[in-house]
């Protein structure tokens, strides 16, 4: 759909957090209270849509497996944290002093950044994989054994904690200011050479593109965002404890960003925003002895659903039965046969599904020659 | 454009079913029962001791409920699952208030714990944890705690050394990275006689598989301070049973309970001395404990108990009690009393003195302003050497 | 020096352990092409199943049937949850194996409860060396890993089967022209890591005789990172890197100071022998071609 030259599709992500973030903002400035359940909620989903946004960067555009992005978020949880508690006797707990949290959480995200993306130069796929899930693993055990004073070693971090009325606001608007970058940044020259390493690294550098410079460039960027999520965790907890962030925590990122569909920003919103409910709502339902469920539903979900987006042989049934085909149908029951439905020629589209062989592993050829790559029916 | 619309329609229509207004709400107003909240890892590699709380406490509930509950009014457990996971503990804590608790057990893990109190405080609501024994725990004057504070354990084993060890040398076996050992740990260290001669190692989770080179370092100590769960401990000593000294002795916290009933070890067969500093002794043959293991191992079986169990179960009396002191005091606790007032009367009680009585882990328990408990901790042998 | 010795001594036989699980890893990832992230949670059901069959009160039997145990598991997880993703992106797998990870050790706790077990399998003894204690069963380890390891690179280079695995490895639709029939070699490929995962549980219990149901995950991930220290699909690789890693381990316990920054240490270790050698120790070097 197009006003004029600005397609909505591009920005309704905006628009529908945008409206969320005023509708709960203005009630909470109105007086409003809601209940803690879900503002907590809502903080969280905040800093795991920033996650998930962040990752999709690396591993959806730039075709990088990154097992270590909460060793980032980690850094900027820490760093953002401690910085927030030395400020607030003099500054307060509040705007100024978040702002400055935020800005040395991700600076210090980002110069991890630089140390991650350097090996990122040399090595590929697994190897890579594996450096990234190191890093995070080091990190978290670096800050494990920190003194009391500095950052509370296995205790962790005491940080303080905003007026939990407020917070979801400041994590929304956050939301939208990472989107903003990002999707700014996929969609200008940068991002189509970043996708263009991703689809080809040799022929990327042949036709002149400065490898080195945007692979760095988009790890800083997905570090940093990673670290800014890290400063918001840091603020809607009471305190930091490294033992969250090892590689289950990644994991669970990456899950968010694969769910979603690789390279599919939208995506990782929507798989973000379930998996934080699922994950907050499976607890308060298996209580007591039923508790030892919620990890076999979870691992049936994952499964299920991943069979179910990705297994080549369900293609046909996929193509019948989806949510997109009945929104469709709901929504649209004509279909406009002037409207083109194919935007291969459109310079501001990056494609949003790729094939994702080359991530894992540099030498494997394409497996499926036969399979038609359509691009789902965006209109 | 109408698309648009729609989908704004529909974010708003979402928000709408959300906006419940809470705030300062009694969300206990339409309880039928008194509802005790705890969160406790129940699945992960922590989840025996939340299991083991859960167990107890639905136990204690149960028998209170069976005679009569506090004035005909029963009481009820909740336990939700926290994976030992801070970042949960939020979720868990909103939904247990939300849900209608008034009376809480906390964490049973100190790492979730430290979220938990704050939590706790800015609600006013009332907690008294069995094991989250880290020493900030019952900073705020709504947090209590049954078991020993970390700190605690440390300064009592170390004037233990103190006494028995003067000018010797020593070995020490922590796990470095968990709160618990190591807060333990650090304060033995910093109370220890200058005289005493320390001989450190130590390990990680991830390197809880062999103990060799740490064995291999405390190979000429004849007395090893082990502040560390039973999990470990067994594993160390199977390794380490034919390269120690068969004359060491392994002095360990609370943490050791539940060594001797672990499936499939078989404690005689270490060689070694092994003693505890601990509040409850699972293989008790008399007394009021003797009575909670047969009542728990009856209902389920010796694999969870330990005294996580053991300081739940004393929990949930305590609440009990306190109650009931407050009723014989005159106040007035109806089923349907929010979270907040059910704190202060409970405050009140605690802060006034309250004494838990021929309790499982204490004859008799007291509290100190500071939240901490004040009970004697009992050297066990749990095993004499061969 | 007889502190270092023993130091060693220990390394090596932490390393054996080590280096039995990134066997597996490295000949399902050398084959198959993917990340078996449920590698280790085969491993805790190898531990479980001896576990339960040990009373019979036949370690020889109870191994046997563990190992018959995790290959039928190893090959219906294969069918069921990778099979529909061949020809998937390569993450898809990885997050399907993610969740057949997590979906075990659910499983786990709600058959065998929270609490672990313990179980004394067979008790070798120890050897006298230079003033050193030895560990028999350490020495059976490193025996049988350097056996498997030995045994597998025949197969793979020698036989039919193993020949059709390299060319599977090569390129699936090659050889599928060439009249392999690639889901049954990638099934066999299970089929031999999940032999290997109960083998791994076997050593491990020998080593620290404990069952529960996350004892795989951390042998796991440090299992996968010794196979890629080692050059990941390589199988002597797999041994070199397991034996490295225990000895890194070792060293780093022993060294008080250090001692609480072991995993940052080790995975550090990692990272610099990656910076110099992107493709592991004996990892193949490829060519990228345009």
């Amino acid at each position: 759909m197009r006003l004029g030259k600005i397609k909505i599709n591009h920005y309704i992500n905006y628009l529908l957090i945008g409206v969320l973030t005023i509708v709960l903002g203005s009630i909470t400035l109105a007086g409003g209270k809601f209940d803690n359940s879900l503002l907590f909620l809502l903080e969280k989903m905040g800093f795991n849509i920033i996650l998930a946004v962040s990752l999709s960067l690396v591993v959806g555009f730039l075709g990088e497996l990154s097992l270590g992005h909460a060793g980032f978020m980690c850094v900027g949880a820490y760093l953002g944290g401690k910085v927030a508690a030395l400020l607030v006797p003099s500054l307060g707990n509040g705007l100024i002093t978040f702002s400055i949290a935020l800005l040395a959480g991700a600076a210090a995200a980002a110069i991890c950044g630089v140390i991650i993306g350097i090996p990122a130069l040399r090595l590929r796929g697994d190897y890579l994989a594996i450096v990234t899930l190191a890093f995070g693993e080091i990190v978290k055990s670096l800050f494990q054994n920190t003194s009391d004073e500095s950052f509370g070693g296995t205790l962790g971090l005491e940080t303080p904690r905003f007026d939990r009325n407020y917070l979801f606001i400041i994590a929304f608007v956050l939301v939208l200011i990472t989107l903003a970058v990002v999707q700014n940044y996929i969609r200008s020259k940068h991002g189509r050479a970043v996708t263009a390493i991703r689809d080809n690294e040799i022929a990327a550098r042949a036709t002149g593109i400065n490898v080195t410079k945007y692979k760095l460039l988009t790890f800083i960027l997905s570090a940093a965002f990673a670290g800014v999520a890290g400063v918001l965790y840091s603020y809607s907890n009471y305190r930091v404890q490294s033992a969250k962030f090892g590689y289950n925590y990644s994991i669970e990122i990456l899950v968010m960003v694969v769910l979603g569909g690789m390279g599919n920003i939208n995506g990782s919103i929507i798989a973000a925003v379930l998996i934080t409910w699922l994950n907050t709502w499976l607890p308060t339902k298996l209580t007591g002895d039923l508790a030892v469920l919620q990890n076999l539903l979870y691992a049936l979900i994952l499964i299920v659903i991943v069979i179910y987006n990705n297994a080549p042989g369900l293609k046909g049934f996929r193509d019948k039965y989806n949510f997109g085909a009945l929104a469709k149908k709901l929504i649209m029951r004509k279909v406009d046969p002037s409207r083109i439905n194919d935007d291969k020629a459109k310079w501001d589209v990056v494609p949003t599904k790729i094939s994702m062989d080359e991530i894992l592993s540099v030498d494997m050829k394409q497996q499926e020659v036969y399979t038609d790559r359509k691009r789902g029916g965006k209109d | 454009m109408k698309k648009v619309f729609a989908l704004v329609l529909v974010a708003l229509m979402t928000v709408a079913m959300f906006a419940g207004c809470g705030g300062d709400k009694n969300y206990a107003a339409e309880n039928t029962e008194f509802v005790i909240g705890v969160s406790g890892p129940l699945t992960g590699s922590a989840a025996i001791y939340g299991t083991a709380v859960k167990n107890a406490a639905q136990l204690a509930v149960d028998e209170i409920n069976a005679a009569g509950g506090l004035n005909g009014i029963k009481f009820k457990l909740v336990a939700m699952d926290d994976k030992n996971d801070p970042s949960l503990v939020s979720g868990n804590y909103s939904a247990l208030l939300e849900g209608g608790m008034q009376l809480s057990l906390g964490t049973v893990t100190t790492k979730p714990g430290l979220e938990y109190k704050n939590l706790a405080a800015d609600d006013n609501v009332f907690f008294l944890t069995p094991s989250a024994s880290g020493d900030d725990i019952p900073s705020n004057a709504n947090g209590y705690q049954m078991c020993f504070a970390d700190s605690n354990q440390g300064q009592v084993a170390a004037k233990f050394v103190n006494e028995n060890f003067k000018g010797q040398t020593i070995g020490a076996f922590y796990q470095s990275d968990s709160d618990y050992s190591k807060g333990i740990f650090d304060q033995f260290k910093k109370n220890l006689d200058p005289s005493v001669q320390l001989k450190v190692t130590s390990f990680t989770e991830a390197g809880a598989t062999d103990f060799g080179t740490q064995i291999d370092t405390l190979k000429s100590c004849n007395f090893i301070f082990m502040p560390i769960y039973y999990d470990p401990a067994s594993l160390f000593m199977t390794q380490a049973k034919d390269l120690l000294s068969p004359t060491a002795v392994y002095f360990g916290c609370d943490g050791f309970d539940g060594i001797d009933s672990k499936q499939g070890f078989d404690i005689n067969a270490i060689p070694q001395r092994v003693t505890m500093l601990s509040h409850f002794n699972s293989k008790a043959t008399e007394g009021k404990a003797k009575e909670f293991i047969d009542k728990y191992v009856a209902k389920y079986n010796t694999d969870t108990l330990n005294q996580f169990g053991a300081s739940a179960y004393d929990c949930v009396y305590a609440l009990y009690g306190a109650m009931q002191q407050a009723i014989a005091n005159g106040k007035e606790i109806p089923v349907t009393i929010s979270a907040s007032d059910m704190c202060e009367i409970l405050k009140e009680q605690f802060e006034g003195g309250y004494t838990l009585k021929n309790a499982v882990t204490g004859d008799e328990i007291k509290w100190e302003q500071t939240g901490y408990v004040n009970k004697t901790a009992i050297q066990y042998v749990i095993k004499e050497s061969n | 020096m007889e502190e270092i010795l023993s130091t060693l001594i220990n390394g090596l036989s932490l390393g054996g352990i080590y280096a039995m699980i990134a066997l597996g890893y490295t000949m399902v990832y050398g084959i198959a092409k993917m990340l078996n992230f449920a590698h280790g949670d085969v491993i805790m059901v190898g531990g479980y199943l001896i576990y339960v069959f040990m009373a019979t009160n036949n370690p020889l039997l109870a191994i046997l049937l563990a190992c018959i145990g995790c290959v039928i598991l190893g090959v219906c997880i294969e069918k069921i949850a990778y099979k529909p993703l061949r020809g998937a992106s390569p993450l898809a797998v990885l997050i399907t194996a993610i969740g057949v990870s997590y979906l075990l050790q659910s499983l786990a706790q709600i058959v065998f409860g929270s609490a672990s077990k313990m179980v004394t399998v067979y008790e070798f003894g120890s050897v006298q060396l230079l003033g050193c204690t030895i560990q028999v069963s350490s020495l059976v380890t490193l025996a049988v890993t350097v056996a498997v390891m030995v045994a597998l690179t025949m197969f793979v280079k020698y036989t039919r089967m193993g020949r059709a695995m390299i060319a599977v490895s090569e390129d699936k639709s090659a050889a599928q022209l060439m009249g392999i029939n690639v889901d049954r070699i990638i099934m066999v490929t299970f089929a031999i890591g999940s032999a290997l995962a109960a083998l791994a549980g076997l050593f491990y219990l020998l080593k620290a005789p404990n069952v529960f149901n996350t004892m795989g995950a951390m042998p796991g991930i440090k299992a996968f990172t010794a196979a890629v220290i080692g050059g990941i699909g390589s199988i002597p690789g797999a041994m070199l890197g397991g034996i490295l890693l225990g000895m890194v381990e070792s060293v780093s316990y022993k060294i008080t100071a250090i001692a609480p920054y072991t995993d940052a240490i080790e995975f550090t270790i990692l990272i610099v022998i990656l910076l110099v050698r992107p493709t592991g120790f004996l990892g193949k070097k490829r060519r990228e071609k345009v």
